[in-house]
């Protein structure tokens, strides 16, 4: 293709971007002058010819771009090129991927790809890769994604390489998505799918049993019911079709969506209301905005005043199900998530079998003032800047991001394809060679409709930090602990300082490695010194030299490790504490600010600090008495110790992640083990009146453990006391050490059992007891495997460990330099405890010194 | 209190704390068999759900047998298409037995030299061994994450193997130096002058009066390493090089939920560490010993 008239939507995109953020201002305040004006109806309706052309302008309806080129004779016998390929999608997508990859191999005969799937924290494990110079060749990855890397030079703007691609056609992709995946005009995501999410798939039953028409789209939501509206009253619609018992027990939901934040972007978008300044840069962000506290408000009202949508505590632990199940039971009239979900419901709604019913999907509802907006889903293809292949890399993204990639993902139901065209037909819209296995939902097409009203979250890289504020405070409101108002005060007041310092600091002075490495030399210089300046006044005989230089060899091994693997990385440690580095950019220096923001701006820094103080000086002690008294039980000289000093010790052995899946199920509000003990199988129960006590922490039903803030905590601590069994052993075997004719001697003294044990067990116990007081405080400062697994630090940082927070800090946002500070601050306070402790030496009765 | 005690008195003392013995007794075990009862409860529940179909889950009690006992479980694990157990067995082999064998191996040398060798610097030395057994390793992660990452050594087994070869850690060091100091000098002089070097002395006298402590280090090296986290969470991103205990959170998280699949998959990563302990228990129980009583 000639390079004048290579298609360069791009370049026309910020222009469009104002006129659009023009008209939405217009269009706003319009409305606002008109709020009881009816919405034209013709603008509603996405059959009507307006609602076309509107997609038309969005994306060519044709495509003759078949995504791949042609081969000759001589390309086939090219050196073979090793490509490795990383998606995140779930157990549906990947066979479908991992088949168009092996066509993929077919037409380009020397290319290999190493196909592999990641199911959880795709995005921070690809960013780790990059710097652990261990990156993917070509991976899957989306709008949310990209920025962080593009600007981190990690990823190939893809212009270039359409430009040298003859025939591309770049037009027939839907627009708003190539402009999502896109940063200041260069392509850096060769997208592959769309995935609004403003569509809500509905129980026709459920409606035909409530004598509701089915939705055709048209329909309008409002902060409360209209019933003069009727069905075209998403709201009133959603209030029908919840059925409740007489004790106010809900037995079918209205409406519910994948997750809250799907509904609450609909309720936002669609009155026209942004998180945002900028998507791509953003300066100030939104959340205060009456639009969204109105949106936030609606949605707890539904949740746990109304309950027509059933809240995440609900799903989690009262109904132990997602809204997909509750769906797929018939025990859920509409669900609101994108069109990923259609393979699983193919697979769970089979007609025929009893647990069928029709269901389809339709456009989810516009504002009362006809305005539309909701989330989407997307994503596609980038090439890493690590990749020895860019050009092979190119081929196989066009290859996955182009016709014949969509073709297979459509063909599976699971992706709607980014070329218009492709979505237009078969399989992905139905039509008449449709198999009847793929029927459902007939109304395919509706996904074509919702592409015009999606709107992206900002894309910045600074975005997902930042907007963790929002998301945090909305799980508060959802938990009923707090309102939307002072919710959105608080999330705005605190993203908005995260994304002030953000973006203040993009300008930092590079970090000088030369003085950083002068200034660790001269620490181990210093090191040193200490060791061998003492040594200088000695004289060795020649046998003495020849016995140290001996040692030395002997010491060899120590020596290295202690230089490459403690003291070069406590360095090294010190250093990135005092930089803003991520391993792959240039560092930065950054000065004290690391420690600053610890202790001034980080409200998480001293949640977990403060968590995982309470957890260590609670657990640990806790969990010493109980190993001391089981050790001293083992240790009377009763038949079959030895099988139980097993059973004890054995949950110390148990894998980590499995005593947490197991644990996470003991804890279970409904059917938990926990709570069948206290309450009892039917509730009825008030085990030693535990039941009564913790009426002040769950005034309503069963204490949902790890979910409710007051508990979570408590839940940990109990479950650490699971693992008493190794400090339980080093305690027996300190006891079996304590000679028998102390006690007979103490005992011929007149001592009682109390004073033999005050006055022998303790004092000879007593290395034993420091030792695991010491081991234990260490270790349980750094616990992290629970809420890494059970409770991802959740509820609302309840069990935000303070190496939960220190990973995340280091391998998810890439924070090396920050985390460093934090492992400093944790050295230290663990220092002032193992100082502490040893204070505790004195007391401490040591044989030798007896002696 | 402290009067003298005459014999016919200690005698009536000793006969009726026989007596009360053999109350005191029975309650103990009242109280021991109660608690192996609770601990073991978890245990139990995950295996009763490991033979249970997911319906029968939902709607039986956690603890009861199942009503319709079932392989499958431990079928579609062992058969997942995504994730691979005995591979993921196959890894956690090979990563143990390295780290053990380098571990025991590196610090039975380094405690030599500080048991029986006289060099420059010798006390602080061990002093900064000491206090590097208080060192969080959490200062040290970041770091040596960038290290490997700039070595290429990420998403390979070496950042996991590679160290326990150099020093094998402090409190290792620490414990082989206390039992050597244990061994009677006289050998080595002996050895020493029959013309041996400080190598034949170590390997030919030192070891092999050292396996109880050797093993110790081994055991406790194992059941460190097996149950490793943090470590191949870090460095380990492909699933073919998954450990047991970081592929059973791959699978967790293909399958959330589905609790059938999840306990019959931890009963998996469980087994082989409980089976090392049954046969490496007498190892254990007499090496703990050594550890606590300093």
């Amino acid at each position: 293709m000639d390079q004048a008239t290579a298609p360069t939507p791009h370049t026309a995109m910020r222009p469009t971007r104002i006129v659009l953020v023009l008209l939405n201002v217009l269009l706003g305040s319009l409305c606002a002058l008109a709020q009881n004006a009816p919405p034209d109806p013709d603008l509603l309706n996405p059959k009507s010819e307006a609602a076309r052309k509107l997609r038309d302008s969005m994306a060519t309806p044709t495509n003759d771009w078949p995504g791949y080129l042609p081969v000759s004779e001589e390309d086939k016998k090219r050196p073979k090129v090793n490509l490795r390929f990383v998606v995140w999608d779930g157990e549906e997508g990947r066979p479908v991927l991992q088949k168009a990859v092996r066509e993929f191999e077919k037409h380009y005969p020397w290319i290999k790809v190493k196909f592999e799937g990641v199911s959880q924290n795709f995005q921070e494990k690809l960013l780790n890769q990059v710097a652990g110079e261990c990156a993917p060749d070509v991976a899957m990855m989306d709008m949310n994604g990209f920025n962080r890397l593009a600007k981190r030079n990690a990823i190939y703007g893809l212009n270039e390489f359409i430009a040298k691609t003859p025939g591309f056609n770049l037009k027939g992709y839907y627009k708003p998505l190539v402009d999502a995946h896109s940063f200041r005009g260069e392509v850096y995501v060769l997208p592959r799918d769309i995935a609004p999410i403003g569509i809500i798939y509905y129980n026709k039953e459920l409606f035909r049993k409530a004598g509701i028409p089915y939705p055709d789209g048209t329909w309008t939501w409002d902060f409360k019911p209209r019933p003069e509206l009727r069905e075209k009253c998403f709201t009133w619609v959603m209030q029908q079709l919840t059925k409740k018992d007489k004790n106010g027990k809900v037995l079918q939901y209205g409406f519910a969506s994948g997750w809250p934040g799907a509904f609450l972007d609909t309720l936002v978008f669609s009155q026209g209301a942004r998180y945002a300044d900028d998507p791509e840069e953003p300066t100030k962000v939104l959340f205060d905005d009456p639009r969204v506290v109105n949106a936030v408000q609606f949605m707890q009202d539904i949740m746990l005043k109304e309950k027509w949508f059933p809240s995440p505590t609900e799903l989690r632990s009262g109904l132990q199900a997602s809204a997909h199940l509750l769906f797929a039971q018939g025990r859920l009239a509409m669900y609101e998530v994108g069109i990923w979900e259609v393979p699983a419901f193919r697979r769970e709604l089979v007609p025929g079998k009893p647990e069928f019913f029709e269901w389809d999907i339709a456009l989810a509802p516009a504002y009362k003032d006809g305005g539309r907006g909701a989330p989407t889903g997307g994503s596609g293809y980038s090439i890493l800047k690590q990749t020895k292949h860019p050009w092979e890399a190119w081929l196989l993204t066009m290859w996955m991001a182009g016709p014949p990639g969509m073709a297979a993902m459509a063909n599976a139901g699971i992706a709607q394809p980014g070329i218009r065209a492709q979505a237009l037909q078969e399989p992905w819209t139905p039509g008449p060679n449709t198999p009847k296995e793929q029927a459902y939902p007939p109304s395919r097409i509706v996904t074509d409709e919702a592409v015009p009203y999606v709107v992206f979250n900002p894309t910045s890289d600074l975005w997902p930090e930042v907007v963790s504020h929002f998301n945090s405070q909305q799980d508060s409101v959802w938990l009923g602990i707090i309102d939307a108002k002072e919710a959105m005060r608080i999330a705005t007041e605190r993203s908005q300082a995260r994304l002030d310092v953000l973006r203040a600091e993009q300008r930092l002075p590079r970090a000088n490695w030369l003085l950083g490495g002068a200034i660790g030399l001269a620490l181990v210089g210093g090191i040193l010194a200490w060791v061998y300046l003492p040594e200088r006044k000695v004289r060795r005989t020649a046998k003495e030299k020849h016995e140290s230089r001996i040692a030395y060899g002997f010491l060899m091994p120590w020596l290295l490790g202690m230089l490459f693997f403690t003291l070069g990385p406590m360095i090294l440690s010190l250093l990135m504490s005092f930089m803003d580095w991520d391993a792959i950019t240039p560092a930065m220096y950054r000065g004290v600010k690391n420690y600053v923001e610890l202790g001034t701006v980080d409200p998480w820094f001293w949640k977990s600090l403060l968590v995982t103080s309470i957890y260590t000086v609670v657990a640990v002690p806790l969990g010493l008495v109980i190993s001391l008294a089981l050790a001293l039980l083992l240790n009377v000289k009763v038949a079959g110790m030895p099988l139980y000093r097993t059973f004890y010790y054995l949950p110390s052995l148990a894998s980590g992640v499995a005593s947490a899946l197991i644990w996470r199920r003991v804890f279970q509000p409904e059917g938990g083990l926990l709570n069948t003990l206290i309450y009892g199988p039917d509730g009825n129960w008030n085990f030693l009146g535990i039941a009564s006590l913790l009426k002040t922490v769950s005034p309503d039903g069963p204490v949902n453990w790890l979910g409710n803030e007051k508990t979570a905590l408590a839940a940990l601590i109990l479950m650490s006391v699971w693992g008493a069994g190794g400090a339980m052993l080093i305690l027996l075997a300190g006891l079996q050490g304590i000679p028998q004719h102390y006690y007979e001697a103490a005992t011929i003294d007149g001592a009682g059992p109390w004073t033999r044990f005050k006055s022998v067990t303790i004092p000879l116990l007593s290395p034993s007891l420091l030792f695991c007081l010491i081991t234990g405080f260490i270790g349980s400062f750094q616990v992290f495997t629970q809420s890494f697994i059970m409770t991802s630090g959740g509820p609302n940082g309840a069990t935000l460990f303070y190496m939960l927070h220190l990973y995340n800090q280091a391998f998810m946002s890439i924070r090396m330099g920050y985390a460093s500070a934090m492992a400093w601050v944790l050295f230290f306070v663990i220092l002032i405890f193992t100082v502490i402790q040893l204070r505790l030496t004195k007391y401490v009765y040591y044989e030798a010194e007896a002696k | 209190m402290n009067a003298p005690v005459t014999a016919k008195e200690y005698d009536r003392v000793a006969k009726r704390s026989t007596r009360v013995g053999v109350v005191i007794k029975t309650i103990v075990l009242a109280i021991l068999f109660a608690g192996a009862v609770s601990f073991m409860v978890p245990f139990w529940v995950m295996l009763v759900m490991s033979f249970k179909s997911p319906g029968e889950i939902v709607v039986s009690s956690a603890w009861s047998w199942p009503k319709a006992f079932t392989w499958d479980n431990f079928n579609q694990v062992l058969t997942s298409p995504n994730v691979n157990f005995l591979l993921f067995f196959r890894n956690s082999l090979f990563v143990t037995t390295c780290v053990t064998v380098g571990v025991t191996g590196s610090s039975a040398v380094v405690a030599y030299a500080f048991a029986r060798l006289k060099f420059a610097g010798r006390d602080r030395l061990f002093l900064i061994l000491l206090s590097t057994m208080m060192l969080p390793g959490v200062v040290t992660m970041i770091p040596s994450y960038v290290m490997f990452a700039k070595l290429h050594w990420v998403n390979t087994f070496l950042p996991l193997t590679v160290p326990a070869f150099f020093g094998g850690g402090a409190f290792n060091i620490f414990l082989l130096r206390q039992f050597y100091m244990g061994i009677p000098r006289e050998l080595d002089e002996a050895a020493l002058l029959d013309g041996a070097t400080h190598w034949h002395i170590f390997s030919r006298v030192i070891l092999p009066l050292s396996g109880p402590a050797l093993a110790t280090v081994g055991v406790f090296c194992v059941i460190g390493t097996w149950r490793d986290f943090m470590g191949p969470l870090l460095y380990l991103n492909d699933p073919d090089l998954q450990t047991l205990e970081l592929g059973l959170q791959t699978f967790r998280a293909l399958n959330d939920e589905r609790w059938n699949l999840l306990m019959a998959g931890s009963v998996l990563v469980s087994i082989p560490l409980i089976l090392i302990f049954f046969v490496g228990q007498r190892f254990f129980v007499k090496g703990i010993q050594m550890t606590g009583g300093k």
